[in-house]
């Protein structure tokens, strides 16, 4: 599904990934683990395409074609999303409306009828459920005081709307109380298939708790330095990340 | 125009005989009270950001009578729903308007012996309209009446090029009423120049929502003069939108003459090519317990560019005021400019007064969110346009006006997002 070859990532003249390899097979669950400022939004933001991050050398490919020479919106169309560490607040557009247009862009990319407000409030509502997200949110402009816990929701549902083969989740953990951490692990969980791939970016182990991931990748200075099963987190848990940096 | 090719037009208005000849010396005198203070300058505080060269490059004459006598009007364009029309074509009131409720008078006339300019402000633009107004509405709403339709005045000018119009029109709200008064200025011939003052009394307990569309074709200059002045209790709403013209400017006054009035001011204004606006509002809190506010929005593209400068005075007196100003624009070239000054003017202690104003390109974050979910760029950046000006044309409260403005948004859209 996805496979990253040597990645090399400029932001604004600053080298921050340094040679990423990484193969993530249909169906498969991988983790990236590692501390602030190692490079994980970073290479989120490279595979999702956002401009200034500047693949310098190596290579993404997705669904055996190189990606990185196309839009964001392309690249969302083939079936990548990725789950924002910060999402944005986009005042005056309205959070359904927005969700709307987005999964509309899909079903017209995929040759699907478009849906009408009514048809997709159905939709909506039935998602929201699974996300435990009150309709009041569907009334707001995009992510508009929001908590950062509803953002992640927020970003959840549209995951669920859009149905991606390949989701990306960066630090959607982060800051979730314990009720919050169990929805979105649940969701991710139940949408995980033999298709659809995750790659988890957290840089605490308590997700890994509620999720079973089939490799852990250790991210430090914009290189994986380490990789393996579950029990790397645990080691990680109890060693910190420091006997891995020598 | 030079000053001289200004008093040319008046001795022809003058020898016309459109006006009654007791008008006449009132007129000299404001006309002279004009050439005395000259076109406005770049040198002159208040027009130090405006440009008037759009003005001064042209020429433009005073309409006659026969310039209204078209053969073929299409007016169905520029029709709102579910309004009373008053139509007024190159400057002259046209028969056959709406037939209007009982509780609402409305008069047109062009000389007779209510000509009655009122020149509180004596900016030049409206010592030129009242010694060359031409097209003059009263509008009274009797005491306690509630008028439902919004009343629409529809300035068009049509098939004859570069006249000078020059609008004036008095709105009398009297006590305990409400109504809905919509200008809007349209034209499908290349070139003219508006100069309209208005003056609406808003008084006692009474409600007037005004709404103003300056829709005109490029190549037009448009200056309007408002005063309104409220009474107590009474609640004044104002919108604008400027999406024309080659040159607009618009002042502003509002006077809270009386205690407990509210007062809101708003507007859009949709730039593109070389084109030029100018809002400047003066709201003067003379009494206590009064509220105002000021929500202004541009967004600017091309060469264009634009000036807010919202000027809020509480006076000594004016205890328990509370007031807003936000000024907020949008650039979507690096090429257009906008020159935004919010100014507070504070002399009571016990106010609760807010301002502010932003101006920037479009949110690239936003844009990469949008996309990341499948947008394209370009239907991105309409939603976020869409988003930024929709929360202004929401709070507007006919749906048949609500619909008007997005139509005209969704047509500058179309011409500014390819
Ligand atoms: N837009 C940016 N401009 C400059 N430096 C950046 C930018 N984004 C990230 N960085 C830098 O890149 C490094 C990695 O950041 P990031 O990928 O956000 O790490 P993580 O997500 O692992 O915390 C940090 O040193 C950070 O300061
Ligand atoms: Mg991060």
């Amino acid at each position: 599904m996805l496979e990253i070859k040597n990645l090399h990532v400029e932001v604004e003249g600053k080298q921050i990934l340094n040679g990423i390899d990484l193969d993530v097979k249909s169906g498969e669950m991988h983790a990236i683990m590692g501390l602030n400022g190692s490079g994980k939004s970073t290479l989120s933001n490279a595979i999702t395409g956002r401009e200034n991050y500047n693949v310098t050398k190596g290579d993404i490919v997705y669904k055996n074609d190189s990606i990185i020479e196309m839009e964001p919106d392309q690249r969302a169309l083939a079936g990548i999303f990725m789950s924002f560490q910060y999402p944005t607040v986009i005042p005056g557009v309205n959070n359904t409306y927005f969700l709307r247009a987005a999964v509309n862009a899909k079903r017209k990319y995929n040759g699907q009828k478009e849906y009408d407000a009514a048809s997709f409030l159905k939709l909506v509502k039935s998602k929201l459920k699974e996300v435990d997200m009150d309709s009041k949110y569907l009334k707001r402009a995009v992510n508009e005081g929001f908590s950062g816990g509803e953002k992640k929701r927020n970003e959840m549902l549209q995951l669920l709307c859009l149905e991606p083969e390949l989701a990306i989740m960066d630090e959607t953990d982060s800051g979730l109380d314990i009720d919050a951490l169990k929805i979105i692990s649940r969701g991710i969980n139940n949408y995980k298939d033999k298709n659809r791939s995750f790659l988890v970016i957290t840089h605490y182990q308590r997700l890994l708790k509620y999720i079973e991931p089939d490799v852990v990748h250790v991210l430090i200075d914009g290189k994986i330095i380490k990789s393996g099963g579950k029990e790397l987190a645990l080691e990680l848990e109890e060693k910190g990340y420091g006997w891995l940096e020598q | 125009m030079n000053l001289n090719d200004y008093q040319t037009e008046f001795n022809k208005l003058i020898a016309q005989q459109s006006f009654s000849s007791d008008s006449h010396p009132q007129r000299n005198n404001t006309f002279s009270k004009f050439l005395d203070s000259g076109i406005p300058t770049k040198k002159w505080e208040a027009w130090r950001h405006t440009d008037l060269s759009f003005l001064n490059k042209n020429n433009f004459r005073v309409s006659r009578p026969d310039d209204s006598q078209i053969d073929s009007i299409d007016i169905s364009n520029y029709k709102i729903a579910n309004t009373y029309t008053i139509i007024i074509i190159n400057g002259y009131f046209i028969e056959g308007s709406s037939v209007l409720p009982k509780e609402l008078k409305v008069s047109t006339y062009t000389d007779k012996n209510n000509w009655n300019p009122k020149n509180k402000k004596e900016n030049p633009f409206e010592l030129l309209n009242a010694s060359l107004s031409d097209s003059n509405i009263a509008i009274v709403i009797e005491p306690n009446a509630s008028i439902e339709k919004p009343i629409h005045i529809l300035f068009l000018c049509t098939g004859k090029d570069n006249l000078m119009i020059n609008p004036q029109i008095t709105m009398d709200i009297s006590r305990s009423s409400s109504a809905t008064i919509i200008e809007q200025y349209v034209s499908d011939t290349s070139s003219f120049f508006q100069n309209t003052s208005v003056f609406a009394s808003i008084e006692k307990n009474a409600s007037l929502n005004h709404i103003r569309i300056h829709s005109n074709s490029d190549e037009t200059a448009n200056i309007s003069g408002l005063h309104v002045t409220q009474s107590d209790d009474s609640n004044y709403n104002y919108f604008q939108l400027v999406d024309g013209g080659a040159l607009q400017r618009s002042d502003i006054y509002t006077d809270l003459e009386g205690k407990n009035a509210t007062c809101s001011l708003s507007g859009l204004t949709l730039l593109d090519k070389k084109q030029h606006s100018a809002t400047y509002i003066t709201s003067d809190h003379i009494m206590p317990q009064c509220e105002s506010s000021q929500n202004f929005k541009s967004v600017l593209n091309g060469h264009s560019s634009g000036v807010f400068n919202g000027r809020t005075i509480v006076r000594e007196d004016s205890q328990k005021t509370n007031s807003k100003q936000s000024n907020k624009n949008l650039l979507l070239s690096d090429q257009a400019i906008m020159n935004s000054n919010p100014q507070l003017e504070i002399y009571a202690d016990d106010v609760k007064c807010a301002h502010g104003s932003t101006t920037g390109a479009l949110d690239n974050e936003a844009l990469f969110y949008m996309q990341s979910r499948g947008i394209n760029r370009k239907d991105s950046i309409s939603l976020l346009i869409r988003g930024f000006v929709s929360e202004l044309i929401n709070d507007i409260k006919s749906e048949d006006l609500k619909n008007h403005l997005f139509t005209r948004f969704d047509r500058w859209l179309l011409n500014n997002n390819q």
